[in-house]
C-alpha cells in the first residue's frame, strides 16, 4: 500500500503538467496564491459561523442565516483551496507522501475538519430553534475553529519535518 | 538610516531566537497565516455584501460591526507577526522590491477598509448601495487578493523568507 502509494507519488509528479508548474517562475506562486486565496474565503466563511456558535456576535446573525447566506461561497472557497492544494501537491507529489505532518493534514485533521463542517452546517437549523446556542454547538464550533488552526499548523510543520 | 535600523534589528538577540528556533518561527509563520485567512475572508464576506453577490438579506451596517473588530484583530495579528519574521532577515527585506510592493498593496487594501467601515452606516440607510461604494469593495478583494499573491512572489521570486 505504502509502496504503490509513493509510486502513484512519482508518476504523478512527473506529469507534463505538474513539471511545467515546478519549472515556472510565475506559475508556482501563482498556484500557491490560488491555495491561499480558497483557504481564505473557506476558513474565512467557516469562522464566521464558528464565531457564531460560540455567541461571540450575539447581537446579530444566528448561526443558521450565516451558514445557508455563505453557504455557496464557503464550498466555492474549498474548491479553489483544494484546485491549488493538488496542483501544489502534484508538483512534489512523492515528497509529500513521505512527509509525516502532509499526511496528518491530509489524512487526519481535514477529513475530520470535513465532517465536523458538515455536521455544524447540518445542525445548525436545529440549534437555532433552541432559544440559546446551547453547549454542543458551543463546543462545535470551537472544536472546528481548532481542527482548522491544526491543518493550519501541519501545513506550516510539513518543511520542518520533512 | 533605514538600513542602519534594519541591521539593528535583525542583529538583535531576541529577533535572532525568534527567527532562530524551530518552534517559534512556525508559530510566527501560523499566526502569519491563519490571521490572513481570517482577515481575507472576512473582508471578502464584507466586500460580498456591498457588492449584493451575498448576505442580501443582511442588514450591511450589522455585519460590518461584526466583522471588522475581528478583522482589525487579525491585521494587528498578522502585522506583529509578519514584522517579527521581517526583523529577522531585515537587510535582505529592504533590499526587496516585491517585499515593498506588498507592503504597498496592503497599504491601499487597509485604505479601502477603513472606507469601507467608516461609510457603511450612511450606505445602508440608502435605497441601494452607491456605485462607488461597489467600486471600493471590488478593489478592496483586488488589494487583499494582490496582498496575498505579493506574498508568495517575494520568497518565489527572490529567495526572501
Amino acid at each position: 500500500m505504502h509502496g504503490s502509494l509513493i509510486s502513484f507519488g512519482h508518476w504523478l509528479q512527473n506529469r507534463p503538467f505538474a513539471l511545467a508548474i515546478a519549472g515556472s517562475e510565475w506559475a508556482y506562486p501563482l498556484v500557491q496564491a490560488t491555495h491561499f486565496t480558497g483557504l481564505s474565503l473557506w476558513v474565512g466563511t467557516s469562522v464566521a459561523v464558528d464565531l457564531s456558535l460560540l455567541g461571540a456576535g450575539k447581537k446579530s446573525s444566528p448561526p443558521l442565516q450565516l451558514s445557508d447566506a455563505l453557504f455557496l461561497w464557503n464550498w466555492l472557497g474549498f474548491v479553489i483551496a483544494v484546485t491549488g492544494g493538488f496542483l501544489l501537491f502534484s508538483i512534489s507529489a512523492e515528497t509529500y507522501l513521505t512527509n509525516i505532518a502532509f499526511l496528518t493534514k491530509l489524512g487526519l485533521l481535514i477529513p475530520v475538519g470535513l465532517v465536523l463542517h458538515l455536521v455544524i452546517q447540518r445542525k445548525a437549523p436545529g440549534w437555532e430553534r433552541a432559544e440559546q446556542t446551547h453547549v454542543v454547538a458551543k463546543v462545535s464550533g470551537l472544536a472546528e475553529l481548532l481542527l482548522w488552526l491544526g491543518v493550519a499548523t501541519a501545513a506550516v510543520l510539513i518543511p520542518y519535518v520533512g | 538610516m533605514l538600513l542602519h535600523i534594519c541591521t539593528a534589528l535583525q542583529d538583535n538577540s531576541f529577533v535572532a531566537w525568534l527567527n532562530g528556533t524551530a518552534w517559534t518561527a512556525a508559530t510566527l509563520e501560523i499566526i502569519h497565516y491563519f490571521s490572513m485567512f481570517i482577515l481575507v475572508g472576512s473582508m471578502v464576506i464584507v466586500n460580498l455584501r456591498v457588492l449584493g453577490f451575498a448576505l442580501r438579506r443582511q442588514d450591511a451596517a450589522q455585519l460590518a460591526d461584526r466583522l471588522f473588530p475581528w478583522i482589525w484583530i487579525s491585521i494587528a495579528l498578522n502585522f506583529l507577526s509578519g514584522f517579527c519574521m521581517f526583523a529577522g532577515s531585515a537587510t535582505a527585506y529592504y533590499r526587496n522590491d516585491i517585499f515593498y510592493d506588498k507592503l504597498g498593496v496592503i497599504v491601499l487594501a487597509i485604505a479601502a477598509n477603513i472606507i469601507l467601515q467608516q461609510n457603511m452606516r450612511k450606505w445602508n440607510l440608502l435605497p441601494a448601495m452607491p456605485a462607488w461604494a461597489k467600486l471600493i469593495a471590488l478593489l478592496s478583494i483586488g488589494f487583499w487578493i494582490g496582498a496575498i499573491i505579493a506574498g508568495v512572489e517575494v520568497p518565489a521570486l527572490t529567495g526572501v523568507g
